[in-house]
Parts: structure tokens; C-alpha cells; sequence
């Protein structure tokens, strides 16, 4: 399987890049991905924009109190979520991947339940939006703690290599990340154990305020993985067909037990780093526009413009198709309601303890009063 | 029955549930081929192997992350922090995954995982080979935390936490390890988690400890009894969720409550106990309830056996309590 994929460059200088700012193919062989698969790809990643830009709007209207905004990562994330085996391998994200997870087919009444903290939440309104996760999907349900996903991840992974499962774990994290003891913690360990986990960074440069400058001295994020002795990618966030070749490269190599890798994809971050920040205080205008001139779906419509599979009116309908999804879905979960309050004392332990059970008492108490 | 130490009854205990559930895993520094630093794992990686019993890089986050990530996954693994003090670089793999897995997703995802520890003082460690972090733990909701004293509850109990379906701190005082010998059988037998023993029956005053103090805490009563006085003596073996029911059957019964733990009395599970009683049993008590702790200090070195609860201070403050 990996020897008839394309090898590509450890340790490149420039990043690797299949399309180029004009929509060119670039690469010195074919993508091998049919018209549907194409298309799909910008179905995926429009979807991706239109759900930032609804969530956007969620918080500006007071309905949701928090959103981390992904737009800018669409390419890399929906790169990621077609190279992985959806339902059989394991995603760990982290907090800025709802296009990620949107494209893994978490469904849109369960994104919309988790931004709203309600009954259609499957985590019970446990967790402030942007914190996804699916046991269905094998999408292991994101934790704010930066990094602290990623020894988990490598010990799924661990107990995919003994059980011979043939499962990969994809962990993906920003490049605050890579600065933490448990990054450094887990890619260590996966890398002793030849453990099936491809690390993958949305390197956007800036970790809230704090520019990559200020967060490493490393040329790039992909070079650390030298010191672990494992292959490190660096390649073009923005193109979403070299996120997609360069992270299922890594998987399938995994897959076939040659070990950890680490793709480092580079995005820009359009939005600032949440609802509750404000980016003009640490970007200049210049360079917030700069970025947006690069946009990722737009790249990638001149790709299919010169491939021939581009039609305006196609596009229009996709995009209101998307949005007649989107209203459908967020009027499905706001219709689910408040979850039971009571609810508060369970998943604490498999069973609720004297403790808790006292304490549960107290507060159905106070609500019948 | 064999008559076995404390660390060879926790061998025992993983000896028999690796060889019961292909699931079951041990992860840690030094824990294959040394057998452990304090042999706890001895011979186990030459009889399952080293994917089943597997030495580790030296990073606490790795080991605690990666059992998360194991459990998660559905195996049951085992992680062996080589000392209690030590488990502070791993601290936000178990209380930021660990204890939150289960609530965070709903249910989704849970993390059946059991983290031994060597701990508490009395073998000249200094601060960081003596410390006794249980109310951290018990602190953190999401986590059981279980503290032996004896080897016939060593045994029982880490069955039953490696078959627990939540994470369980298993906490082994390290000076007892090989100061305690008794008859554990080589049967299989589980012990509930979150029930105390009586280990002395008395109907004068209820002295609760666990762990490592539970040595002095005998003698106390011993030396009491000698003196026309029976004191009841629990052992709580599990610290969270603790056996509020057993404390409180005993306090009904003589009405004089003293609680012995040799960790740091400030917020610590003594102050719990002796909090819970003075509520619910305010009007049957005979004394307020009283503590005798570890001090509010580091771990001292050259005050190693000084810093720990004496027989003596026991004792005194057992008198407080009968004079009052």
C-alpha cells in the first residue's frame, strides 16, 4: 500500500505543495482521486466556511458563548478527514477542528447541541462549544488542557499495535501545542514504541497572541520530529489535496507498522483565536488581509476551474444547500431543549457513590421547592 | 496459604489478573526487566512478556497519558508510578483525562485504569520519596483512591481495581511493604472497594486511620486496652468514596471520634471525616472529633519519624477525648 503511494520529502525546506497559489497542479505525479472525490473535497470545505460563519453569528446573537473560529484551516482539515479510515481509525482533535470532525460525519444537530450546551449534545452540555467528540466516529472527545490529548492518543495507538486491529490514531493539535511536556511526553513514547499515530499540527503561528517566533526557535514544527527519530512533513495548509496526500502517506505508513509520523500543515487563522479574543490587537490590518487573500477554498476553485469541474451554478446550489443543512440543523437542536439538571451527578463514575447521590438528593430538593 | 509480604501480595494480585484477562497491562519505569524498584513486578515481565509488562521512557505524563489512551482503546492497563511525589509531572493526564473522560464525553469514552503508587514516609526519603498526596486525588472528582495497609487487602483490593470500570489511585505505603507478613490465599477473592474493616471491635472511643499510621493506630489502642480502655480501630482502606456508614455505626456506638492519617492535616481526608461526623452525629457525640495528622510541613528528613503520627500522640489526644 505505501509503496504504491507517492514518498514524499522529510525534513523539506520549502513546504510541500501539490497546487499552487493559481490552482496548478504542481506535482510530478497524478492525484489519482476521481471528479466525485474532488468535488467532495469542496463540498467539505465550503460546509467547514459556512459552519464557522453560522457559528459566528450564533455567538453574536447571544445564543452560544464561545467559539473557536476554523476559518483558514479548511483545507488542512478536510485534507486530514478523508486519510483517515472514518469509524475504524481514531481522531483526537482538539478545540479549533469543527470543520475536522464536521467532515469525519459528526452530524450537524450534534455540532450544533454541543455549541449550545444542550439535550442534543451527546456529552450532556458537559463541555463550553468547540469541544466535539464521537464514540461512534472513534472521535475521542476534545479536553481544553493543551496537548493533553496526545499521550492518549499514543496509547491508543499502543493498544492498536498489540491487538493488531489495523487502526491508525490521527491527533492533531496547533503550534502552542508542541511547546507542552505532554507533547513532548507522547511523541517520545510513540516513537520508542513505533506506535500507528501520525501527529499532525495546524500551524496557523500564532497561539492566541503569541507568534511562532515567540513559541519556538525551531525552523519549523515538522523539523522537531528529528530529534524523535520519526519522519516530519511540512506542506501547505492551504492545499487541501497535499494535506490530504501528505497525512494519508503518514497513516498508511503507520498502518503498515512502520511507525509515527508528524505532519506539520501550515494555515492562517482568519478569525481570531476565539469569540472571546480580539486579533487587531496582536495583527496588523496588513497582515489580516494578506492571509485572507490566501484562502484555501479559493485556491482550491482555481484548481478545479482549470481541471474542468468547476460550474458556478454547481457551486451556488451547494452553498445553499449547505445553508438550508445548517438552519435545519441548529432549529433540530435548539428544539431538543435544557438537559435534566440531575443530569449533573452522573458519568462522574460508572455508578454514583453515597457522595454523590447525597449531594444529587440536595439539589432535586432545592428545584422542587 | 502461602504467608506473603505486602509487596508480594501485590505481585500476586498481578500475576493472577494478567494471567486472567489478556486486557490487563503494566506500564512504568523500570517495572519489566528490574521487577520495579521495590520488586513489585518481579518476574512478571519474563512470564508475560514485554508488550504485557512494559518499561516506559522516564515521563509520568507519558505513562499515565498513554494508560488513558489504553483504556480508552478498551485494554486495562496497569501504571505504576515509581513514587507518589513523582506523580506531580503526570498530574494533568490524570486529573484533566483521567478523572474527566467519562463526564467530559457524556458517557462516551471512559478510562478503567489503575495508578499504584509507593507512598507515605517512615524509610528516610526526605520530601520527595515520603510524601502522602491522597487528598489531591480525592480532591479531583472522577477518581477512586484506595490506600492498603495489610497484604490480604492489597491482594483483594488491586483485583478489584484493575476490574473497576473508573480510574482507581491504588496507594501502597511503602514502609510497610515488607514490615507486614500474613496468610493470603492463593484462591481468587476480590475485596469491595469503598468498604472499611473494623480491625478491633471497642465501645469507648472509634479511632479511623488508613495506610501506613494504621501500625501506630493498633498499638495506640493496644496500649489502651492494657489500660481498662477498648478502643474500636477502622481501617478505611478506600479514601474516595470513603465508608461514611462504618465510621458512623462506630461514633453512634462510643460517641468519641479521633481520626490518625500521616498526610498534612490542612484539607486533608482526616478533616472529611471528622467534618462529616461533627454533622450528622452532633448530638451523640460524647467529644469533638479530633485529629492526628502529619504536620503541615514539608516532608522533613531528619524529623522522618518525628513528622508522622506517634503512638504517643495517639494516645494523648485518645485522652483529650476520654477526659473531655
Amino acid at each position: 500500500m505505501v509503496q504504491e503511494r507517492a514518498a514524499f520529502p522529510t525534513f523539506s525546506q520549502e513546504p510541500i505543495r501539490l497546487i499552487d497559489p493559481d490552482g496548478r497542479w504542481v506535482a510530478p505525479f497524478p492525484h489519482g482521486l476521481s471528479a466525485q472525490e474532488l468535488r467532495r473535497f469542496y463540498r467539505d470545505m465550503l460546509a467547514a466556511r459556512l459552519l464557522d460563519e453560522k457559528l459566528v453569528v450564533l455567538v453574536r446573537t447571544g445564543k452560544t458563548s464561545f467559539i473557536a473560529p476554523h476559518a483558514g484551516h479548511e483545507a488542512a482539515q478536510v485534507g486530514i478527514a478523508h486519510a483517515l479510515q472514518r469509524g475504524h481509525d481514531w481522531l483526537f482533535p482538539y478545540y479549533r477542528d469543527l470543520g475536522l470532525v464536521l467532515a469525519m460525519g459528526v452530524p450537524l444537530p450534534e455540532i450544533f447541541g454541543q455549541t449550545l450546551g444542550n439535550a442534543a449534545d451527546p456529552a450532556k452540555g458537559r463541555q463550553m462549544p468547540s469541544h466535539p467528540g464521537s464514540r461512534s466516529l472513534n472521535i475521542f472527545t476534545v479536553c481544553s488542557a493543551i496537548a493533553s490529548h496526545i499521550p492518549p492518543a499514543v496509547g491508543a495507538a499502543i493498544s492498536m499495535k498489540l491487538r493488531r486491529t489495523g487502526q491508525v490514531a490521527v491527533c492533531t493539535f496547533g503550534d502552542g501545542a508542541t511547546s507542552e511536556g505532554d507533547w513532548h511526553a507522547g511523541v517520545n513514547f510513540a516513537a520508542v514504541q513505533r506506535a500507528p499515530v501520525v501527529f499532525v499540527c495546524e500551524n496557523n503561528r500564532y497561539a492566541i497572541s503569541v507568534n511562532i517566533a515567540q513559541q519556538t526557535a525551531s525552523e519549523n514544527i515538522a523539523i522537531k520530529a528529528k530529534a524523535y527519530g520519526i519522519p516530519g512533513y511540512h506542506v501547505d495548509g492551504l492545499d487541501v489535496l497535499a494535506s490530504y496526500s501528505v497525512v494519508r502517506y503518514a497513516v498508511e505508513r503507520a498502518r503498515a507498522g512502520e511507525g509515527p509520523s508528524l505532519v506539520e500543515l501550515v494555515v492562517h487563522r482568519f478569525g481570531p483565536h476565539s469569540s472571546a479574543d480580539d486579533d487587531t490587537r496582536y495583527k496588523s490590518k496588513e497582515e489580516l488581509s494578506a492571509e485572507r487573500r490566501q484562502d484555501p477554498l479559493l485556491r482550491y476553485q482555481r484548481f478545479l476551474e482549470r481541471e474542468g469541474l468547476w460550474d458556478a451554478q454547481w457551486a451556488n446550489e451547494l452553498r445553499l444547500e449547505i445553508a438550508k443543512e445548517l438552519e435545519a440543523a441548529l432549529q433540530e437542536a435548539q428544539a431538543a431543549g435544557e438537559p435534566d439538571p440531575l443530569q449533573m451527578f452522573d458519568d462522574v463514575f460508572a455508578a454514583r457513590p453515597w457522595h454523590l447521590e447525597e449531594q444529587r438528593r440536595l439539589l432535586a430538593e432545592e428545584l422542587e421547592a | 496459604m502461602p504467608t506473603v509480604t505486602l509487596v508480594q501480595a501485590i505481585n500476586m494480585a498481578l500475576d493472577e489478573e494478567l494471567r486472567r484477562d489478556e486486557r490487563v497491562l503494566i506500564l512504568g519505569e523500570d517495572v519489566g526487566r528490574r521487577g520495579g524498584v521495590f520488586l513489585a513486578t518481579e518476574g512478571l515481565q519474563q512470564k508475560y512478556g514485554p508488550d504485557r509488562v512494559m518499561d516506559t521512557p522516564l515521563s509520568e505524563a507519558a505513562i499515565l497519558g498513554a494508560a488513558v489512551g489504553l483504556a480508552a482503546h478498551g485494554m486495562r492497563p496497569v501504571a505504576e508510578i515509581q513514587f507518589a511525589d513523582y506523580v506531580f509531572p503526570g498530574i494533568d493526564q490524570l486529573f484533566s483525562q483521567a478523572a474527566k473522560l467519562r463526564y467530559r464525553s457524556g458517557g462516551q469514552f471512559t478510562a478503567p485504569m489503575v495508578v499504584r503508587m509507593p507512598s507515605g514516609g517512615g524509610v528516610k526519603g526526605g520530601h520527595h520519596h515520603s510524601q502522602s498526596p491522597e487528598a489531591h486525588f480525592a480532591h479531583t472528582p472522577g477518581l477512586k483512591v484506595v490506600v492498603v495497609s495489610t497484604p490480604y487487602d492489597a491482594k483483594g483490593l488491586l483485583k478489584s481495581a484493575i476490574r473497576d470500570d473508573d480510574p482507581v489511585v491504588f496507594m501502597e505505603p511503602k514502609r510497610l511493604y515488607r514490615a507486614v507478613k500474613e496468610e493470603v490465599p492463593t484462591d481468587e477473592y476480590l475485596l469491595p472497594i469503598g468498604k472499611a474493616a473494623v480491625r478491633r471491635e471497642g465501645r469507648d472511643i472509634t479511632l479511623v486511620s488508613y495506610g501506613g499510621p494504621m501500625v501506630e493506630t493498633l498499638k495506640a489502642a493496644e496500649e489502651m486496652a492494657a489500660a481498662g480502655v477498648e478502643a474500636e480501630v477502622i481501617d478505611l482502606r478506600t479514601v474516595l468514596p470513603w465508608d461514611k456508614e462504618a465510621v458512623l455505626a462506630s461514633v453512634v456506638k462510643t460517641g468519641r471520634l479521633l481520626v490518625v492519617s500521616e498526610a498534612p492535616r490542612t484539607a486533608s481526608i482526616a478533616s472529611e471525616v471528622a467534618a462529616t461526623v461533627s454533622e450528622e452525629l452532633f448530638d451523640q457525640l460524647l467529644a469533638p472529633p479530633l485529629r492526628v495528622t502529619g504536620f503541615d510541613t514539608p516532608y522533613p528528613l531528619a524529623q522522618d519519624k518525628l513528622y508522622m503520627p506517634t503512638v504517643t500522640r495517639i494516645l494523648n489526644a485518645a485522652k483529650r477525648l476520654l477526659d473531655y
